[in-house]
């Protein structure tokens, strides 16, 4: 009888040293296993008496079960061992540096633009694309510049020949879209243009505008009001001022400037105006039923305001220590 | 324009101090840029526009000044209203188109000397240089009225008169900076009888100048026509104060006050004894016009309903005779506003002096149709998201550049633009192509000692057939070094031709254009190609050339300074790409959708993997699709997994490891009808390609 005492005692000694699951598997297997120490003894069953075996077969299933839950507790245990020693192990610095793991970014320009064109289809304005190389009818004769004027003085183009210029504003586009619709419109144009000036802290040759316009019956000073208004808003806050005041340009009449009120001072922002009624009629649009309004602005005016840029030229250097900040 | 406001205030009498004026003025629409201090206290920088000719002098913008505060204009005493007379002994008009009106004064006994100090000093604070009395007096009553005058030395004329007339062919002159100038014969210049003494408008001539020996003088001032005037000095690069101001329209009305004024000055300060002789030939006397302006119309136009009352009243401020006219207002335009046309102009008089901060805001009516993109932004947003996502960052890059360094052309159609007046060498050209411009960049920033770099562009190329001018907008990425930047834990491998390829590949397949062809690159290697001849291709869609990728030729490589791996680069025609484009998933006309979902499949997949051994130059594309025509419509996909070469493989011998996937759409795959497949493959990479497999 002592002989299963003594294996059971054996047993759970073992599965107690049992310092890993390895170790406890080898346990499990060398009594509780097909050829194990308890399969053994009940195998010696046979040489008991007839009326001992049935006592002695029940002792040595107490036994089994017994050393089967200690070594399901054990393993238990050990797994949490394990867990809690692979945690150690696996321990890093956290405050090493991530894998670089890098996004490309939009240039400032573009995030501005999108920014501007989410703006104008939301007040339910059309994009549509120009040409940067236009002819001098499109960027000036069609705009109501009359030959020769000193408003042109303002414009100076790079010319490609005769009749060819990159354009200078991207008011260019309202004769072509003109020629094709009828009103009423409201149409947009973004894009690159070009002028003849020496590069500095505030001048380029090459820069970036958005050109808004409408036609429509009774569109007045009011509504391109309004418009503005809400644009500089969604630009800049809801918070800023904004100003109108009489400006000159040919393709509008009246004519205004549009500034806001930044860090204390007025900022222009654009031209506009109502289109200028020889412009409708040159297209043959009725511009007594139909009027319509015209605003222009620099993109780049737009970041440089928002994020105190003050030298333009950052935005062509494309410096990829500028880039990465926006 | 720069105006003491002292001055100003000898014909407005106002308190407002300069910061006031400034503000005034700015909201009349004539800018105050700056106020600067002077000797005679303040002095405003004012912009003028183009159409405002009658703001280029102090009387001008008094006026203004007058009609924004509700103040009165107190002009000069003016001589006697008197009939012009027909004096063609002293001037003669031969152009009378280009010069309607001419008035001359005859003063003798000059006296030449400095002016007096009031004088000197308004000119020096409005950014003159005094010179000496007759001079300094024609300045000031330009500043004055806005009329430019000249002076000449009447003993130097021969005849003692001028002749108005366009310049004859040959004919020259110094003028009185010194510069000998030919002269056109659209020119107009004055003459006496014999020789040409200045360009009319521009600037007078050496040779009848006055100077301190000078004892009578013909005093000019005259209307010459703003076109004229402005070729002239454009043709000889010569802008001058009088030009400038004749450009922007000088009134026919004012032609002769202001001679009479600068004649009474230069008796007043005894630079002259008396009048001798006067001339005042006026061929083509201005019309005076009316324009009936319609109170609902600007109304309007404006936004608000104009008070007739204050709009008379702003009007006639202006100096616009007013008569009622029913509704409306019939508006007598003051002869120097040559800016005031139609109805429109005279509401905006109307809108600017009473305020544009009274314009309410509002939003338009009518019918609300939704805003779009144009079809070039909403491709451009989706590369500029897949592009960024690959770790490029985008760049905006200058179209002026310098002629291309390279003989052969990254896009070798077409010549490139020149622009005909270039800023300078640098910019003299338009780009043809976006990859000298990311080269530029990548330089730059490699010089910073930045890396690695990755670059995207998206913008307009310029090409020139036969006359004909070419605008399309491509796609142009750059990257060297390791795309991601070796760190602490190890290196990273430099980009290459396959991780361009790569980017390529993802981007057309994710904007729906399929079945590139790679193909070697075009025509003879030079040392002056840019591209690596083995490690570069152009890239075909269904016949149609798109673009280019690889990387840049080793001869290239050692001219760019500073770039320290290989460059690996890539352009795209954005044009032909979208019209390539056979899958459209996002278009807000959904006729253009052509994209249909296929239902992944819910059966499992067999993945078998072949080994085939080829010679070395078999170009992978074939065993690709040998194994795709053998496949059968039950071999889904096909991947190389490894490309080896080198021992225990016998030279010019490579194997390439291909994993091929099987799946049915509708059932799970035999064992049978797997192997079947895979020996239809085999034999067709053993018959196609030469393919030997390794036992």
């Amino acid at each position: 009888m002592d002989e299963i005492k003594n294996v059971v005692d054996a047993a759970l000694t073992e599965t107690e040293h049992a310092t890993t699951i390895d170790n406890l598997e080898q346990v499990e297997i060398r009594y509780l296993g097909r050829k194990g120490e308890i399969s053994q003894l009940l195998r010696s069953i046979g040489k008991l008496p007839e009326e001992e075996r049935p006592r002695y077969g029940s002792r040595i299933n107490e036994a089994k079960e017994r050393l089967a839950a200690e070594i399901k507790r054990r393993r238990a245990d050990l797994k949490i061992l394990e867990r809690r020693s692979r945690r150690e192990s696996e321990r890093l610095d956290i405050t090493l540096p991530g894998v670089p793991a890098d996004l490309g970014r939009l240039h400032p320009l573009t995030q501005t633009t999108e920014r501007i064109i989410e703006v104008w289809t939301g007040l339910g304005f059309e994009f549509v694309d120009g040409p940067e190389l236009e002819d001098y009818e499109h960027n000036f004769a069609k705009l109501n510049y009359p030959p020769d004027h000193p408003a042109i003085d303002e414009q100076m183009s790079f010319y490609i020949d005769d009749t060819h210029l990159l354009r200078t504003q991207t008011t260019a586009l309202q004769g072509r879209v003109m020629a094709t619709r009828k009103p009423p419109f409201r149409i947009a144009t973004i894009g690159r243009c070009f002028r003849y000036e020496a590069v500095d802290a505030t001048h380029h040759h090459t820069f970036h505008q958005v050109d808004v316009f409408m036609v429509d019956e009774g569109v007045s000073m009011a509504d391109l009001k309004g418009m503005l208004v809400a644009f500089a808003r969604e630009m800049f806050g809801n918070v800023v001022k904004s100003r109108f005041r009489p400006d000159f340009f040919p393709f509008v009449e009246p004519g205004v400037d549009f500034a806001i009120y930044w860090h204390n001072r007025w900022l222009e922002l654009g031209g506009a105006g109502l289109i200028h009624p020889n412009i409708l009629e040159v297209f043959g649009i009725d511009s007594e039923r139909y009027t319509g309004f015209a605003f222009g602005l620099g993109i780049e005016r737009i970041p440089m305001i928002q994020y105190g840029i003050k030298d333009l030229r950052y935005f062509l250097d494309n410096d990829l220590r500028f880039l990465r900040q926006f | 324009m720069r105006i003491p406001v002292e001055w100003i205030k000898e014909f407005v009498n106002t308190e407002a101090d300069a910061a006031s004026i400034a503000e005034t003025l700015t909201m009349a629409g004539l800018e105050v840029e700056e106020t600067e201090q002077s000797e005679l206290g303040p002095v405003l920088n004012i912009k003028v526009t183009p159409n405002r000719g009658d703001c280029l002098s102090v009387i001008g913008i008094a006026r203004e000044l007058a009609s924004a505060e509700c103040l009165e204009l107190k002009l000069p005493a003016g001589g006697k209203e008197r009939r012009w007379e027909d004096s063609s002994e002293l001037v003669q008009i031969e152009a009378a188109e280009l010069c309607p009106r001419y008035v001359g004064r005859v003063l003798e006994g000059v006296r030449i000397q400095p002016s007096p100090k009031w004088m000197q000093k308004r000119l020096v604070a409005a950014g003159m240089r005094p010179i000496y009395n007759v001079v300094d007096v024609t300045n000031y009553v330009m500043l004055e009225t806005g009329q430019p005058l000249h002076a000449f030395d009447l003993n130097r004329l021969s005849g003692r008169r001028v002749i108005v007339r366009v310049a004859k062919p040959g004919e020259t002159m110094a003028t009185l900076d010194g510069e000998e100038r030919s002269l056109s014969e659209t020119m107009l210049i004055i003459a006496d009888d014999s020789k040409p003494v200045a360009i009319a408008g521009v600037m007078g001539g050496a040779n009848s100048e006055v100077t301190a020996s000078t004892a009578s003088i013909l005093l000019e001032s005259a209307h010459f026509d703003p076109i004229s005037v402005r070729r002239a000095a454009n043709s000889l690069s010569l802008r001058t104060e009088a030009s400038y101001r004749f450009e922007r329209v000088v009134s026919l009305e004012g032609v002769r006050a202001a001679a009479d004024r600068a004649a009474a000055l230069l008796l007043e300060i005894g630079a002259a004894q008396k009048i001798t002789r006067s001339a005042d030939i006026y061929l083509k006397p201005a019309s005076t016009f009316d324009i009936t302006v319609r109170m609902s119309r600007a109304g309007a136009l404006l936004g608000y309903e104009v008070n007739r009352a204050a709009a008379e009243s702003a009007l006639h401020r202006l100096g616009f005779a007013i008569k009622a006219e029913g509704e409306a207002l019939s508006c007598r335009v003051p002869y120097w506003r040559s800016d005031v046309t139609r109805e429109v102009d005279v509401i905006e008089e109307i809108g600017r002096v009473l305020g544009y901060q009274r314009i309410p805001e509002r939003m338009p009516g009518g019918a609300g149709i939704p805003g779009r993109r144009s079809r070039l932004q909403r491709i451009a947003a989706e590369i500029r998201t897949i592009l960024a996502a690959c770790g490029l960052q985008e760049v905006v890059t200058h179209t002026l550049q310098a002629p291309p360094m390279l003989d052969v052309e990254f896009w070798n159609q077409g010549q490139t633009v020149p622009v005909r007046n270039a800023l300078s060498a640098e910019l003299s050209t338009l780009r043809r192509s976006l990859a000298p411009g990311l080269i530029a960049v990548a330089q730059r920033n490699a010089r910073r000692g930045e890396s690695p770099l990755a670059f995207f562009e998206i913008g307009r190329v310029f090409r020139m057939e036969s006359k004909n001018f070419t605008e399309t907008v491509h796609i142009g990425g750059l990257a060297t070094g390791p795309l991601i930047p070796d760190w602490w834990e190890g290196a990273n491998p430099d980009a290459g031709f396959y991780q361009i390829k790569g980017m390529v590949e993802l981007l057309l397949n994710r904007l729906g254009v399929s079945n590139l062809e790679w193909k070697p690159p075009n025509g003879e290697h030079s040392d002056k190609s840019p591209l690596h001849p083995g490690r570069s291709a152009a890239i075909w869609v269904a016949g149609h050339y798109i673009g280019w990728a690889g990387e840049l030729d080793p001869a290239l490589e050692e001219v760019l300074g500073g770039i320290r791996h290989r460059v690996c680069m890539f352009e795209l025609d954005c044009d032909i790409m979208q019209s390539a484009r056979h899958r459209i998933i996002v278009n807000p006309d959904i006729s253009k959708r052509t994209f249909i979902f296929t239902p992944p499949s819910p059966y499992p997949s067999v993945i078998r993997d072949l080994a085939p051994r080829v010679k070395l130059e078999m170009p992978y594309s074939e065993l690709e699709s040998s194994v795709i025509q053998a496949g059968g419509d039950l071999l889904e996909r096909c991947e190389p997994r490894e490309v080896f070469t080198g021992d225990p493989l016998p030279p010019g011998i490579k194997s390439v490891t291909l994993s091929l996937t099987f799946r049915h759409p509708a059932r799970t795959l035999t064992d049978d009808e797997v192997r079947a497949s895979v020996s239809r493959i085999r034999e067709a990479l053993e018959q196609r390609c030469d393919a030997v497999f390794p036992s």
